[in-house]
């Protein structure tokens, strides 16, 4: 049972407030250092780095506390100040088995499917990837023992993402294209998804387009960020999650229970990804999911993108890139012309 | 005027007496309620994968003083992000003049927080079956001892009491 598991409790640790006023991300960062062994919380507490600059946080034992920004990473000292590598705070065995514990709640076990899977959940979408002593069984990692790396890599969450996106990726029906939103790791898929999921749920009057039933399968629980049961993020009215559930599994269940216009999954990779979306296609819903894959060319040369680009499956493709900081839209592909949307193409390369 | 005041001290230490007598018949039944306590967590943990403080606080639903407050104050330290072992141990410190248990029991009782979620849920399961059965023997024991002890209290309650009034008189 995942870390992000059980019930409707009021989140142990507070949930880190989100999206401000302004459209920026606001990350409740008090709240959120709270995860971290009293050591390192008292470092990161003083740091003078604006945490909404913070993309990642890593923690090696051994190895200087590093925080990576947008394209820049800084090592912090003791007092939570800039500093050569050499002069950094080394992170020490204990400060991780404290933060360990406190992300797990001291109690390992319940954490255990996460850990086969490398990585926790976090109130707030911030996800934790761990490393460690693999401990295999019948071929299978069975748990990860003594944890010498952890990275915490803090979700995003910014209001009027994807709107202008929006009008490229729903046909003069107001239907949904099937889309694919591609990108290497760290560029904002996630980010995207989340945002175009809530407009699609909550509808946008401006381009005339109605809320629709939207069936989010969460099976790393990144997008609702749901804490025992709480979502940490608005995915919108009419949107329903299924957390932690793989996505082969997800979707037909959700088709079949919940009779969504939309379905949205992130980070399709599996064969049976694949035979899912088929599946869901033949229901008639529109399909809105993420791949790992930093251009088009990258994706096709991947067995499994691969047979989900030529089977015309998706009709919309989104590239994005890092190149002006996470969430910068190379180009929008209508995959069924293989050329790009045309309005989109004349204002390429911005930032969303 | 001394018959009453010879009444009173018979009735003062013959209270104590029962008052102490009642305190050794506690002991088997906090062991009993430990017992179930046990058996909740063992359920939660093997069968639910439910973290510690939703399982204790579950527990404290369900099991009466002083396991309550025991229960509830481990889970609330377990949130404020301390470690299972020493929210047990300093919980323990705290709270043990509330509790009839002998310094034995508490060290079965120790000894079942050293190894509080810090493995999978087999493992767990194993440790805690192991301090059921040890719990277990040791209320037999309790119960034994503590007839006899409670018996012992209330006698010598009223017999000292009357002794003091004999010599009163």
């Amino acid at each position: 049972m995942p870390l992000h598991y059980v019930n409707s409790r009021k989140p142990a640790l507070p949930v880190p407030v989100r999206a401000g006023e302004d459209g920026e991300a606001k990350v409740g960062w008090d709240e959120f250092l709270g995860w971290f062994g009293r050591r390192l919380g008292r470092i990161l507490a003083q740091t003078e780095i604006v945490p909404g600059r913070v993309e990642e946080i890593r923690l090696r034992v051994n190895q200087p506390l590093l925080l990576r920004l947008a394209g820049e990473d800084v090592f912090l000292d003791r007092t939570g100040q800039p500093a050569p590598a050499e002069e950094a705070y080394r992170v020490e065995l204990p400060d991780l088995a404290e933060t360990m514990d406190r992300l797990t709640q001291s109690s390992l076990y319940a954490a255990a499917e996460n850990l086969r899977q490398g990585f926790l959940t976090l109130p707030g979408g911030h996800r934790v990837g761990i490393t460690g002593e693999a401990i295999m069984k019948q071929g299978s990692l069975q748990t990860i023992k003594h944890i010498t790396g952890l990275n915490f890599r803090l979700a995003q969450d910014i209001r009027a993402l994807g709107l202008d996106l929006l009008p490229h990726l729903i046909s003069s029906e107001r239907r949904l294209y099937h889309t694919l939103i591609l990108s290497a790791p760290r560029a904002g898929k996630t980010t995207l998804l989340r945002a175009l999921i809530r407009w699609l749920s909550n509808g946008v009057p401006e381009l005339g387009l109605p809320g629709q039933a939207v069936g989010v399968v969460d099976e790393r629980g990144e997008l609702a960020g749901l804490w025992q049961g709480v979502p940490a993020y608005d995915l919108g009215c009419r949107t329903d999650v299924l957390d932690s559930c793989p996505k082969a599994l997800g979707m037909g269940m959700l088709i079949r229970s919940m009779g969504p216009e939309v379905v949205a999954v992130d980070e399709v990779g599996h064969a049976e990804d694949v035979a899912a979306i088929a599946e869901a296609l033949r229901s008639g819903v529109s399909i809105l999911s993420t791949a790992h894959a930093g251009s088009l060319e990258e994706a096709r040369c991947r067995p499994i993108l691969r047979d989900l680009l030529a089977g015309g499956i998706f009709e919309r493709a989104v590239l994005l890139s890092r190149r002006r900081g996470p969430g910068t839209v190379e180009s929008v592909l209508d995959l069924a012309r293989g050329q790009e949307v045309r309005p989109w193409a004349r204002v390429a390369n911005r930032k969303m | 005027m001394l018959i009453l005041g010879a009444m009173g001290l018979i009735a003062a230490f013959g209270g104590i007496g029962l008052w102490l007598a009642a305190r050794v018949r506690r002991r088997p039944e906090e062991i009993r309620v430990l017992l179930t306590a046990l058996a909740l967590l063992d359920t939660d943990i093997y069968w639910g994968a439910t973290p510690l403080p939703e399982a204790f606080s579950g527990i404290a639903d369900r099991v009466e003083d002083p396991w309550r407050n025991f229960f509830t104050e481990v889970k609330e330290r377990i949130e404020r992000g301390e470690a299972a072992w020493p929210a047990w141990k300093e919980t323990i410190a705290r709270l043990t003049g509330a509790f009839a248990l002998k310094p034995e029991d508490w060290l079965i009782v120790l000894d079942i927080g050293k190894g509080l979620g810090r493995s999978d849920q087999q493992e767990q399961h194993k440790q805690l079956e192991l301090a059921q059965k040890q719990l277990t023997l040791l209320r037999e024991q309790a119960v034994v001892w503590a007839e006899k002890q409670a018996k012992m209290w209330a006698y010598l309650g009223f017999l000292v009491g009357c002794a003091g009034a004999i010599f009163l008189i």
